[in-house]
């Protein structure tokens, strides 16, 4: 079942962007719109879209890697540690919680040097894994998204994005309990 | 609240660096100042002048456990070195191999020469071809985690212009195809379906508003792992819904929740972390689809609700414009 699901899974994120090009493409031809001409009206936001998030994503990335060279991250771990033991998160894992929403490829070196330490198949391995599948690199995604449209005051986006990463960091923990739970 | 997370990280990050160099220059763990007792075997014929020599250094695994406060190597530290003997001061010069202690090489990667650990000889007694006595100070090193903070800032300065840069193409690609789409009428039919869901997710976005179009294919894009198209559409979508914003520069409430749907970051199948997995030699590389599916699901569900319930919350209201 699980692996039906994979292979049709697979199947899709092979075929899906030539795909979409067809059906796009395809479907506007037969609704006769002048594809070229439009596809070219539509792509000539690509450049200005691009270079109006530098400055956004300047000030994000440059006080994340400050934070992160700095060590004090394992400060953090050292901390609160004794309280996220207290719902069972092992100590190796709380890292890799605080680093998902910071660094897409912070946790990604993160995730692999946990996996070559304790193995992909142990518990560990198991729950660094689906917790880096479990949520997206929030701070990135916000840069990203609202210096697009040059907005800078972002409400209570990125609280909300937070209280998503707690609660996908808590599933990814219970849910592998459950399944692999020692 | 961007602005306390932002300057806390950088805070946070600028004083746990200061307060690191301070320790390491109260506990000194790179020995600054201070002389090791080495041994001295030339393993090779001096140059013609005679002021370079290539040796070998040693010292013994306890010398070398006290010196440094660490556990004492299993055995002996052997290390070729190259030594300069002029009237102005002898020199060392040691490029720690795989063999050398962990310590040692930390150290070559943060002195002055990358890879090279520099020291001053003192108390040398010298005879070509018999080990000879001396004691050896290595280069100072302070301020590392200040050096690294700078240098991180500059570095990661360059990764947010190249990642931009690198999206000029796909956001072009994608956004030429949304558009011909849009025009096909393709994205009012795919609005049309679903708009029971979107009609409740985004109220104050119009239902058959194109700004809807494009967050449904972005997420769907999501779901299925096609980061380079979902990134484009999600910015398309960012583009139409400040159009209907009526304070630029203000996040709106639908953007907010669209945002908390990505950063959940549903995905029916996390390529990256099984890609991973399966290069670390795992016997089960696919095991982890259903336990992100829940974690994802839950980070989703927890993100739209509590968008949903903080945007009615005074600290998050548009301040109103002043007159005057």
């Amino acid at each position: 079942m699980g692996d039906l699901f994979r292979s049709i899974l697979n199947v899709i994120s092979v075929i899906a962007i030539p795909g979409l090009i067809v059906v796009f493409l395809g479907w506007g031809f037969v609704k006769k719109v002048k594809v070229y001409e439009v596809f070219v009206e539509g792509a000539k936001d690509g450049f200005q879209t691009a270079v109006r998030i530098i400055p956004y994503l300047v000030a994000m990335l440059f006080a994340i890697g400050i934070f992160r060279a700095s060590g004090a991250m394992d400060v953090l771990v050292t901390i609160l540690s004794p309280v996220t033991s207290l719902v069972g998160m092992p100590a190796e894992a709380l890292p890799m919680a605080f680093l998902r929403p910071l660094s897409g490829s912070g946790s990604l070196g993160l995730m692999t040097e946990i996996m070559k330490t304790h193995g992909p198949d142990s518990f560990l391995g198991v729950l660094v894994s689906t917790m880096y599948g479990s949520t997206e690199t929030t701070f990135y995604v916000l840069a990203v998204y609202f210096g697009s449209v040059n907005i800078k005051n972002t409400r209570h986006a990125l609280p909300a994005g937070l209280v998503a990463d707690v609660f996908g960091m808590i599933g990814a923990l219970v849910v592998c309990r459950i399944l692999f739970g020692v | 609240m961007l602005n306390h997370v932002w300057i806390s990280l950088l805070a946070i990050g600028i004083l746990t660096a200061v307060g690191r160099d301070i320790a390491d220059e109260i506990n000194n763990p790179y020995r600054n100042g201070r002389s090791l007792d080495v041994i001295f075997v030339a393993s090779a014929p001096a140059s013609a002048d005679r002021s370079a020599w290539q040796a070998e250094l040693t010292v013994s695994g306890q010398a070398f456990a006290e010196f440094y406060n660490e556990p004492a190597p299993s055995s002996p530290v052997r290390q070729s070195v190259r030594l300069t003997i002029r009237d102005e001061g002898q020199r060392l010069i040691l490029t720690p191999d795989a063999k050398a202690p962990e310590l040692w090489l930390t150290m070559a990667k943060l002195g002055a020469t990358k890879g090279q650990l520099l020291g001053t000889i003192t108390e040398l007694r010298w005879e070509a071809g018999v080990p000879a006595a001396a004691r050896v100070e290595f280069e100072p090193i302070r301020f590392v985690k200040l050096r690294a903070v700078t240098q991180a800032a500059l570095d990661f300065a360059n990764t947010a212009v190249e990642i931009s840069l690198g999206l000029i193409g796909i956001m072009a690609l994608w956004l030429g195809l949304i558009k011909v789409a849009e025009a096909a009428g393709f994205v009012a039919l795919l609005t049309r379906a679903l708009r029971p869901i979107t009609s409740w997710l985004f109220p104050d976005v119009p239902h058959d508003h194109p700004a809807v179009g494009a967050m449904i294919m972005n997420i769907a894009a999501n779901m299925l792992g096609l980061s380079n198209a979902a990134t484009p559409m999600g910015l398309k979508a960012m583009e139409e819904l400040n159009k209907l914003n009526p304070k630029a520069g203000n996040a709106t409430n639908a953007m907010c929740t669209f945002l908390a749907i990505n950063t959940g970051g549903l995905i029916l199948i996390p390529a990256t972390a099984i890609a991973v997995r399966a290069a670390s030699g795992s016997a089960n590389p696919g095991i982890i689809i259903g336990t992100s599916i829940v974690g994802a699901g839950c980070a989703t569900v927890a993100g739209v609700l509590a968008a949903k319930l903080m945007q009615r919350l005074p600290m998050f209201r548009v301040e109103e414009e002043r007159h005057g």
